[in-house]
């Protein structure tokens, strides 16, 4: 779902983060609140399409976004046909799943050092509220690089349990995954302290 | 700081949940090349993580060049790089690229300033080739020189490492080894299981259930800590 950067040269790569953002952000508000009308939807796909192809990547990694959320698009599907008509459902889930995607093409393009300038001078504003820019950050840098990491985990746990032939179950896998996972935050907490980032 | 870092511990005690895991350590060190070495649970790591202030004395006082650990911890950890076991705990940023340039964050350089110390790291550790591969898709060695990269970016006058081959393979531990004790020009506090990495140190220090065993040179201090755990 994180799309990690993918190096190139195109436009996309090249416009400032913050651009991208604002653009992203602008085009979510217009898929939203022309979510009624039937063009809306095959017009928003065709410029998703676009942009990729625009940014050299081409349509292996728009592919590949689309089938790793496959899990919202189901649940988001499931939840909603149970309350909606089938029409309305396929068209918040398809709003949806373009967002998810475009969201990705702007981690696809830009180093993540440069999102978080782009975050961090956004958010300067707020500092007289208390807010602290950097902080928020590396929050997000920390989140991003913890995914596969934790990724990792769950899949050394499921290995564990089958190796000793004990069936998987939810509470057998989540309780040392949280366990892993705050072992894990404390060694990076010292990490950190170590690199001198208080 | 120029010159040779001195280490010096007078005292020190630290206690956890009323578990001793040093106790009353003096010592003064300079050499280039310090081995620490000693069974699991004997306080070598605990001695090693007071040195850039990842642990408190309990009681007792400890100076790595003039400057306590705890109290000057933010001015002295630009000068103690420290590199710990497991290498996924290290890395900060998604790419190799970005995790060596987030030692740098706050240091006043250029980006270009930034761009040149990186490719020459990138150089230093081989992983020129990896430089916009995702961190996670490394190998444990290549990941452990990251971490040392990430360390060795910074400049730092002191390279403090607590186990840094212990989830290496053999191949990846003596290139890790022989890069931290023949390469880089820094002082070096190696904390290791691995004895032939601690006898090519220019001392070595023994630890035992939380006490300085003994200290000096590294083939004696090695060779009678492998006669007793015989």
């Amino acid at each position: 779902m994180i799309g990690l950067y993918q190096p190139g040269t195109s436009l996309l790569h090249r416009t400032p983060a913050g651009v991208k953002v604002l653009v992203f952000a602008a085009l979510t508000l217009a898929i939203a609140l022309t979510a009624g009308g039937v063009w809306t939807l095959p017009a928003a796909g065709c410029l998703t399409a676009a942009l990729y192809l625009l940014a050299g990547l081409g349509i292996r990694p728009l592919l590949r976004q689309l089938c790793a959320a496959r899990w919202i698009v189901l649940v988001m599907l499931v939840t909603q046909v149970i309350f909606l008509p089938v029409l309305v459902a396929l068209t918040n889930t398809g709003r949806v799943l373009i967002v998810i995607v475009l969201a990705a093409l702007i981690t696809l393009t830009t180093r993540i050092p440069a999102l978080l300038d782009a975050t961090e001078r956004a958010l300067a504003p707020f500092r007289r509220f208390g807010v602290n820019p950097a902080a928020i950050g590396l929050l997000l840098a920390l989140t991003i690089t913890a995914i596969p990491v934790i990724g990792g985990f769950a899949t050394a746990i499921r290995e564990a349990q089958r190796a000793r032939g004990a069936p998987v179950r939810l509470q057998t896998f989540v309780v040392p995954l949280l366990v892993m996972s705050l072992k894990h935050s404390d060694e990076l907490a010292d990490a950190l302290t170590a690199r001198g980032i208080e | 700081m120029n010159g040779k870092l001195i280490i010096q511990f007078e005292s020190v005690s630290v206690e956890f949940a009323g578990r001793i895991a040093l106790r009353d350590v003096s010592i003064a060190l300079d050499a280039q090349r310090i081995g620490v070495i000693g069974s699991n649970g004997s306080g070598k790591s605990t001695f090693a993580r007071m040195l850039n202030g990842l642990v408190t004395p309990t009681s007792g006082a400890v100076k790595v060049h003039g400057l306590d650990p705890v109290r000057d911890g933010k001015r002295l950890r630009r000068h103690v790089g420290f590199i710990f076991s497991n290498p996924d705990a290290q890395i900060v940023m998604p790419t190799v690229t970005e995790d060596l340039a987030f030692s740098l964050r706050g240091r006043g350089l250029t980006r270009s300033q930034v761009a040149e110390r990186v490719a020459s790291t990138l150089e230093s550790i081989d992983l020129v080739v990896h430089a916009d591969a995702p961190t996670h898709s490394l190998s444990s060695g290549q990941k452990q020189l990251l971490a040392l990269g990430a360390i060795l970016i910074g400049e730092p006058d002191l390279v403090v490492a607590d186990e840094p081959t212990a989830l290496l393979d053999a191949a990846n531990s003596r290139k890790i080894g022989n890069r931290l004790l023949d390469e880089i020009p820094q002082q070096l506090v190696l904390v290791t299981h691995d004895l032939r990495l601690a006898a090519r140190c220019d001392i070595v220090l023994r630890f035992e259930s939380g006490k300085l065993h003994e200290h000096g040179d590294p083939r004696s201090v090695v060779a009678r800590y492998e006669r007793d755990h015989a």
